[in-house]
């Protein structure tokens, strides 16, 4: 589709480098996606369900607006974009260069299978005789050294576990297209040396090795070795770690000094940890411990050996690097209270839990204990463990935990139709995300329950049949018996933090995790470079797509900026516009034989008699082996001059064939949409399940129905030429806060014009009252600099004391009025970006009003900054938290207020050490790294009292009632010590929280919608998070959702970044898949329009008849599902096509 | 809004005094025309008519059994592409039901009409007037009536329809005004009840004095919906025992002729064009070949399964059970039962009615994530 105009490496393919290099590539750059593991989509594919919607929608990732641009399919699957190169099972060994001009070293793993030959069959897993505990299943079940990586992903392309498999063989001897490739001629030409003192071992290993067709020599000493390695080259030593002579650990340098590329793998007989990490220091590829079975030691030479061969390491020129390689979990089995992890097998980590419901997991969706298979009827969640516990270093919150032990408890309940008894136990509940208190109120209401404690330990019950846990709450000491108990296990820094630290010379924070620059979340030290998702701590989905958004912005802007310009992007179809649909239907079909197979278990004659009356079909071509290279090549030779304008190509395992669908298109010269690749045998015909030759008649009708199927469906194949509409290259944003100013800079850095309205006389939001962050970060510097930056922007034009007072059109072409009166301008926008921000929210609560001594955290934050609160002066501070917030009608938290009090509290303590501050909250919301400030705030000395919303604190103002005390008192109950406290204080402070601005007009002038609270509603909240359904709208910074500066910012990058993807085209071009309405058949009735849930649909005012928007039109079809007489239909899905279709189905047998 | 008018007896029957009101309501200004049932001066036959002259009033018959059409469609016409005048229309609550369906459709406007809904005594099917018109040599509506609101039946050879036989909607409840008559003695006055502030204007205007509720007519109504909505139940239950297969449904349906007049009847099938009428089902003439091949035999017309169970998924939210569809049917097909049954239990899983209000938006018009989890659920 588009110019390769500069290219992007993003190392990491779960949801964050997915969202990354869909969002680079849609921009017009070639983006490198790298992951180690052998597939895409990290962690989500071993999730079926995440918070808080209960269900996957990943697929929300892929592009709305030029919809053809990516393959329209499950993401879980795979995915397949022009410009996006997908290299699973690489690794990144080195990154030098500067920002534009990296080069980044990769290293391709082997897998031993051709990805272009294995059709996914499966067979070589059944005979492959190597079995190990499937880490996709979290060790809950076994698979073969030979196996799917992801049970849905598509092809579902084998790869073999160099680390298991014994290179027996037996997997290349079935495998049906020869995929498998174990070649054991090159084994001779690969040399090991065994170094060890020991002639026994040195005799075994020699024989083992040389047995499996290996070059081996043997030497005794330590000096015998090194003279050996200088006279002759070695891929692979196996060193014993005491030679007599020297140390192992010596030997191993100087044998580097001399081969610098020598894989040297230390042995020993007494394992060390010390012994182990000095090896691995000084350079050991490996450590392995003595004595060694054959079936653990040929895995290691293998992989050593597969690893060494050519052609594996690559280098990719790119112009700016995103690290997502996410994070680690920790293993509670490390940790000092254990909760019988490792030792009852029904204890499992969350992540074991998603596998043990899933349906492609272990027990196919079943709730079922995994020591028993018995049906499990209780089940227990800890949270924090390895999170918020200093005993395990981890003086963080993992911040994920709280809400996924609340959706997998809901889950739970709803597989066991609600019988199925579900306790959390937990210390704070974190719910700072916007729709995370509802959530968790849903929660409660379906019936999970909240035990708020610490627990002690999990044990196994008396009678041995269920696992007792054991906690104190407010009656003391308590024990309950659960089926299964599930471990919310915390964050660890990814495994790779500390190597792109070195690499790139990247600061780590106190944890290991990759720390991005004050005021950012992406952007690192090293300007070019920048982080996504998870590796700067754990994220869920909403966070993590932001990042990666503004990951993606931030790469995006380092290319364009060091002149690896950003063009426009042409939307361009290469020829393959060929408008079919003027075509009378001329179909090639063409079928794979299989060699002998088919014409063995089918009338071949009666079948293509059959076939060849269909007046659409003009040829059938037989041909044979397509799932060899060669078979394919032929295939593809024969597509040329073939006077025809729909193909179908007939074969088994039609899936793994799905994404070279391109290859014949191309060839034929035909658009990818008129080539159809279909299954019309089962693959198991081939597969030792082939039916009896007596049931021809019964094959050959099965075929024929097959086949006859495709071709009715290839018939109504709707591909013409796509309507094109022109696009204003330029921006507008409504909101001048941080959220604005960056995004305009994040557009203008792209060289777009933006319009930045502000209604206020001066740019900066809430920022103008900010002094620092609690971080200690300079807030008023931050935006001196930023808003001297906008306004020195060309690009950039400000319109202050300004409003949008009128705005039609929709994406691409939004046209506004911006100002009133005779100052009035018109603008031309692609892309509106909704920054209006937000407020302090007002209440009436806890005495404010009524005394000076009540404010809110703004009104302190000011008078702190204008020196006019005197901590000295004051002896006593209480703080409310949530007031009037996470409850009806203002059902959400506010995110930045446990930590504004936090801020506040350590002032006044650091000030005045004998002050007493008082924090009146219901849950801390602290999450990630921020957790640190509540232990340091506790350690000083500030008093936490925690209240529910059933019994709020009371406060008395002074005079009130007739009181006659001079100070405020305020009561309260404290559900742990189970007793009422209470405070006098000189100064209260009321966390209000935040509410938006968001002008109601404009949003349904704009068709976006709005949510209960006032928000910006996402068009979804995980995957599409800063833009709304309606397309070309979108919000950043408070509008969106309560956030802190740098969450602001980031939203700001990200919904940039969806900008920019839209006004770099000259044209956007429609989806060919999308609705048109016959206007002749149409009643009028409308309830395509209340159904369409994109806003595509619209009432022209001049003719009263229905429009269909072609950009916004999203193919889905609940229009036609409405429409009673078909006055809408959807483009490749008429009725006509689908009788067709389904009388082909029902044919004869 | 319940309240409450009463307009004093004028001497005459009843019939009389409802000519009077309707004639008072045809003078007021804002009034240009009314729809109204009114008997032919050709024939006996009774028709919605639109009278814009007051005196032909005297023809009006609200009360005769007669139901040839469902008004609905009437206003449609005079409402869908604009009226720039106001029109009253007195309907029976099944009209207005439909009526309040189509507004919701776009394909008839509310503001327009002034609503004066009648207590619906039920009405026979076209047939069946004929014969008792036959019986009583004229139309008889007040002694229909009288039989009628006494318990009696009004007719020694026919009975009224089956769709009012079943109907537990007999009071007008989307009216501006309703004309009472459960309840009410026939030898009193006539009791209005103003539904909307509108219709207690109406009601102000042409001089009703306010009155209290007559005492009897609450009880009288429940006891009557009650019996009628075990009459329905039991309907329901012979008409499920009648097509719960596939080869019952199409014994059930095996008369229809593929005339699709139930269609053309039915208030609430509104599409100008049908979709069985479009090139969706203009088949291939080869295809009508391929079937008769496949199956040996092919039963000509094509597609009424497919018709009829079409018919219920476009219709069952928006069906009244007004009963129009069996009235046209030239077969005597009991559609109402089927369609009724079908009807009533779609509307109850999606907590709908159709015509309960203007404000309910139609069910598939509205996306619920969170519901039928017993279907898309994880645990089904």
């Amino acid at each position: 589709m588009a110019e390769k105009s500069g290219s992007a490496l993003v190392i990491g393919a779960g949801i964050s480098g997915l969202r990354s290099a869909i969002d680079l590539a849609e921009t017009g750059y070639h983006v490198f996606l790298v992951d180690k593991a052998p597939h895409i989509g990290g962690i989500l594919e071993q999730l079926d369900h995440q918070f808080p919607t209960n269900r996957c929608g990943m697929c929300k990732l892929l592009p709305a607006v030029e919809p053809d641009q990516a393959s329209q399919q499950c993401l879980r699957r795979g995915l397949f974009h022009g410009n996006i190169e997908i290299l699973a099972s690489a690794e990144v060994m080195d990154i030098s260069g500067e920002a534009g001009n990296f080069c980044a070293t990769l290293h391709q793993h082997p897998t031993l299978v051709d990805p272009n030959r294995c059709m996914g069959c499966g067979q070589c897993a059944e005979a492959c005789p190597v079995e190990v505990k499937d880490t996709f299943n979290a060790g809950l079940s076994t698979r073969k050294a030979i196996y799917q990586p992801a049970p849905q992903a598509l092809p579902g392309t084998h790869v073999i576990d160099l680390s298991a498999c014994t290179h027996c063989g037996e997997c290349v001897s079935v495998c049906p297209t020869g995929a498998i490739r174990m070649a054991a001629a090159d084994r001779k030409k690969f040399k090991i040396l065994v170094a060890d003192e020991a002639s026994s071992v040195r005799e075994q290993l020699q024989t083992l090795m040389a047995g499996e067709g290996f070059l081996v020599d043997t030497a005794e000493s330590g000096e015998a070795a090194l003279e050996k390695l200088k006279s002759e080259a070695f891929h692979l030593v196996l060193l014993d770690i005491k030679m007599p002579d020297m140390e192992g650990v010596d030997v191993l340098k100087e044998a580097l000094a001399v081969q610098p590329s020598l894989q040297v793998v230390m042995t020993t007989a007494c394992a060390a940890v010390q012994s182990a990490v000095e090896s691995i220091k000084a350079g050991a590829a490996d450590y392995l411990v003595k004595p060694f079975s054959e079936d653990f030691l040929l895995p290691q030479i293998y992989r050593f050996y597969e690893e060494s061969g050519k052609g594996r390491q690559r280098e990719l020129s790119v112009g700016a690097v995103i690290i997502a390689t996410g994070c680690r979990y920790f293993n509670p089995a490390e940790g000092k209270d254990i909760f019988g992890y490792g030792l009852y097998p029904d204890v499992v980590t969350h992540l074991a839990f998603e596998r043990l419901i899933s349906g492609t997991g272990p027990f196919g969706g079943r709730l079922v204990r995994p020591s028993d298979r018995r049906p499990v009827n209780k089940i227990a969640w800890i949270q924090c463990v390895g999170s918020r516990d200093l005993q395990t270093d981890s003086d963080f919150c993992s911040s994920i935990c709280c809400m996924s032990a609340v959706k997998e408890a809901m889950l739970a309940r709803e597989i066991g139709g609600g019988q199925v008894e579900t306790v959390i136990f937990h210390m704070d509940l974190r719910v700072f995300e916007k729709p995370f208190q509802q959530y968790l109120d849903d929660a409660k209401r379906s019936g999970v329950r909240f035990q708020r404690c610490r627990v002690h330990s999990v044990a196994c019950s008396e009678d041995g049949a269920r696992l007792a846990i054991r906690y104190v709450d407010m009656d003391g000491a308590r024990e309950a018996l659960f089926d299964l108990v599930v471990l919310s296990v915390g964050q660890r820094p990814a495994e790779d933090a500390e190597k792109f630290s070195e690499m790139l010379g990247l600061e780590l924070n106190p944890w290991g995790y990759l720390a991005p620059r004050p005021f950012s979340l992406t952007e690192t030290s090293a300007p070019g470079v920048f982080l996504g998702g998870a590796v700067s701590g754990l994220t869920d989905i909403n966070d993590a797509v932001i990042r990666a958004g503004a990951a993606a912005c931030g790469a995006s802007k380092a290319i364009h900026k060091s002149g690896g310009s950003l063009e426009t992007v042409e939307s361009a179809d290469d020829g393959r516009d060929r408008d079919i649909n003027r075509e009378e239907p001329n179909i090639l079909v063409i079928l794979c034989v299989c060699g002998d197979r088919l014409k063995a278990l089918i009338d071949m004659d009666v079948l293509l008699d059959r076939i060849q009356t269909e007046p659409a079909v003009s040829q059938c071509l037989e041909v044979d082996g397509l799932c060899s290279p060669d078979g394919w090549a032929k295939m593809l030779e024969e597509l040329k001059d073939k006077p025809v304008n729909r193909i179908l190509l007939a074969t088994c395992a039609a899936n793994a064939y799905a994404h070279r669908r391109l290859e014949i298109a191309d060839a034929a010269g035909l658009p990818e949409a008129a080539v159809q690749i279909k299954d019309v045998f089962p693959s198991d015909w081939f597969a030792g399940g082939a039916p009896a030759k007596e049931q021809t008649p019964y094959n050959t009708g099965y075929v024929e129905r097959c086949l006859k199927l495709a071709i009715a469906g290839l018939k109504g194949i709707h591909w013409g030429p796509a309507e094109k509409i022109p696009v204003y290259q330029s921006a507008l944003i409504i909101g001048g806060g941080i959220a604005g100013m960056t995004a305009a800079l994040a557009i203008a850095g792209h060289g777009f014009r933006v319009d930045l309205v502000e209604k206020a006389e001066q740019l900066g939001g809430n920022l103008n009252w900010l002094g620092r962050t609690i971080d200690g970060a300079d807030v008023a510097e931050r935006l001196q600099t930023t808003v001297s930056r906008v306004n020195d922007n060309s690009l950039i034009h400000v319109h202050l004391n300004s409003t949008v007072a009128d705005i039609r059109g929709s994406v691409g072409r939004f046209q506004s009025t911006i100002g009133e009166g005779k100052n009035a301008q018109t603008g031309h926008h692609g892309a509106v970006l909704l920054a209006t921000g937000g407020v302090e929210g007002a209440t009436e609560s806890y005495g404010y009003g009524k005394s000076p001594a009540v404010m809110t955290q703004k009104a302190f934050e000011t008078a702190r900054s204008e020196g006019r609160i005197d901590p000295a002066a004051l002896s006593s501070v209480a703080m409310i938290q949530c007031v009037d917030c996470r409850e009806p009608p203002r059902n959400y938290c506010s995110r930045v207020c446990c930590l504004s009090s936090l801020k506040h509290a350590m002032y006044l303590k650091e000030q005045n050490p004998d002050l007493s501050v008082y924090i009146l909250y219901r849950d801390m919301m602290t999450p990630g790294f921020y957790e640190t400030y509540y232990t340091q705030a506790r350690r000083k000395g500030i008093i936490f009292f925690p209240y529910t919303p059933e019994a709020k604190p009371e406060v008395v103002v002074p005079g009130q009632n007739g009181d006659g005390a001079s100070r405020l008192r305020i009561r309260a109950n404290d559900p742990i010590i189970g007793q009422s406290v209470e405070i006098e204080a000189d100064l209260l402070i009321l966390a209000t929280g935040i509410t938006p601005v968001l002008p109601g007009d404009l949003m349904s002038k704009l068709r976006a919608e709005v949510d209960e609270h006032g928000f910006f509603k996402e068009a979804d909240f995980k995957w599409r998070p800063v833009e709304s359904l309606a397309a070309g709208v979108f919000a950043c910074g408070l509008a969106l959702s309560p956030r802190l500066i740098d969450e602001s910012m980031a939203s700001a990058e990200a919904a940039a970044m969806r900008a920019v993807r839209m006004i770099n085209r000259q044209y956007l071009t429609a989806g060919r898949k999308i609705a048109v309405v016959r206007h002749s058949l149409c009643s009028g009735c409308q309830l395509c329009i209340s159904a369409c849930p994109y806003g595509a649909r619209e009432i022209d005012p001049e003719f009263g008849r229905i429009e269909v928007n072609p950009l916004k039109c999203q193919g889905c079809g609940a229009c036609a599902a409405i429409c009673p007489n078909s006055a809408t239909v959807l483009a490749e899905g008429s009725e006509t096509e689908m009788f067709e279709m389904i009388d082909a189905a029902m044919g004869p047998v | 809004m319940t309240d409450w008018y009463k307009i004093d007896r004028q001497g005459g029957d009843r019939l009389t005094d409802i000519r009077q009101f309707l004639k008072s309501v045809l003078g007021l200004e804002s009034v240009s025309a009314m729809l109204v049932p009114r008997q032919l001066p050709t024939k006996d036959a009774v028709m919605p008519s639109l009278v814009s002259r007051p005196v032909l009033l005297d023809d009006a018959d609200p009360l005769a059994p007669a139901f040839a059409v469902n008004s609905a469609k009437n206003i449609s016409q005079l409402t869908r592409k604009g009226l720039d005048a106001n029109i009253a229309a007195v309907l029976r609550p099944c009209e207005i039901r439909a009526h309040i369906e189509l507004v919701k459709l776009h394909q008839s406007a509310s503001e327009p009409v002034l609503i004066i809904g009648m207590d619906c005594l039920g009405a026979f099917s076209n047939r069946c007037y004929q014969a008792f018109l036959e019986e009583n040599e004229g139309p008889a509506s007040e002694a229909f009536c009288r039989a009628r609101l006494s318990g009696a039946e009004p007719s020694n050879t026919v009975e009224i329809s089956p769709a009012c036989r079943m109907c537990e909607q007999p009071i007008p409840e989307g009216a501006d005004i309703i004309l009472g008559l459960y309840g009410i003695s026939l030898d009193e006055g006539l009791f209005l009840q103003a539904r909307t502030e509108r219709g207690k204007e109406v009601l102000d205007n042409i001089g009703a004095r306010g009155a209290k509720a007559p005492e009897q007519r609450e009880q009288v109504v429940q006891s009557l919906i009650k019996e009628r909505t075990e009459k329905r139940d039991q309907v329901f239950e012979e008409t499920a025992a009648a097509v719960n297969t596939i080869e019952k449904l199409s014994e059930y349906l095996s008369g229809c002729v593929n005339c699709y007049n139930c269609r053309v009847a039915c208030p609430a099938c509104y599409c100008r064009e049908c979709v069985f009428t479009t090139d969706v089902f203009d088949h291939d003439p080869l295809q009508y070949l391929k079937w008769s091949e496949r199956k040996g035999a092919l039963k000509m017309p094509t597609d009424t399964i497919f018709y009829h169970i079409t018919r219920l998924v476009h219709m069952g939210t928006a069906c009244v059970g007004c009963g129009q569809c069996a009235n046209a049917c030239p077969n005597d097909i009991p559609l109402t039962q089927l369609f009724r049954m079908v009807a009533h239990r779609t509307q109850a899983a999606f907590d709908y009615q159709a015509g309960r209000s203007a404000d309910e938006p139609p069910p598939l018009t509205i996306f619920k994530e969170e519901e039928f989890d017993e279907i898309v659920g994880l645990g089904s």
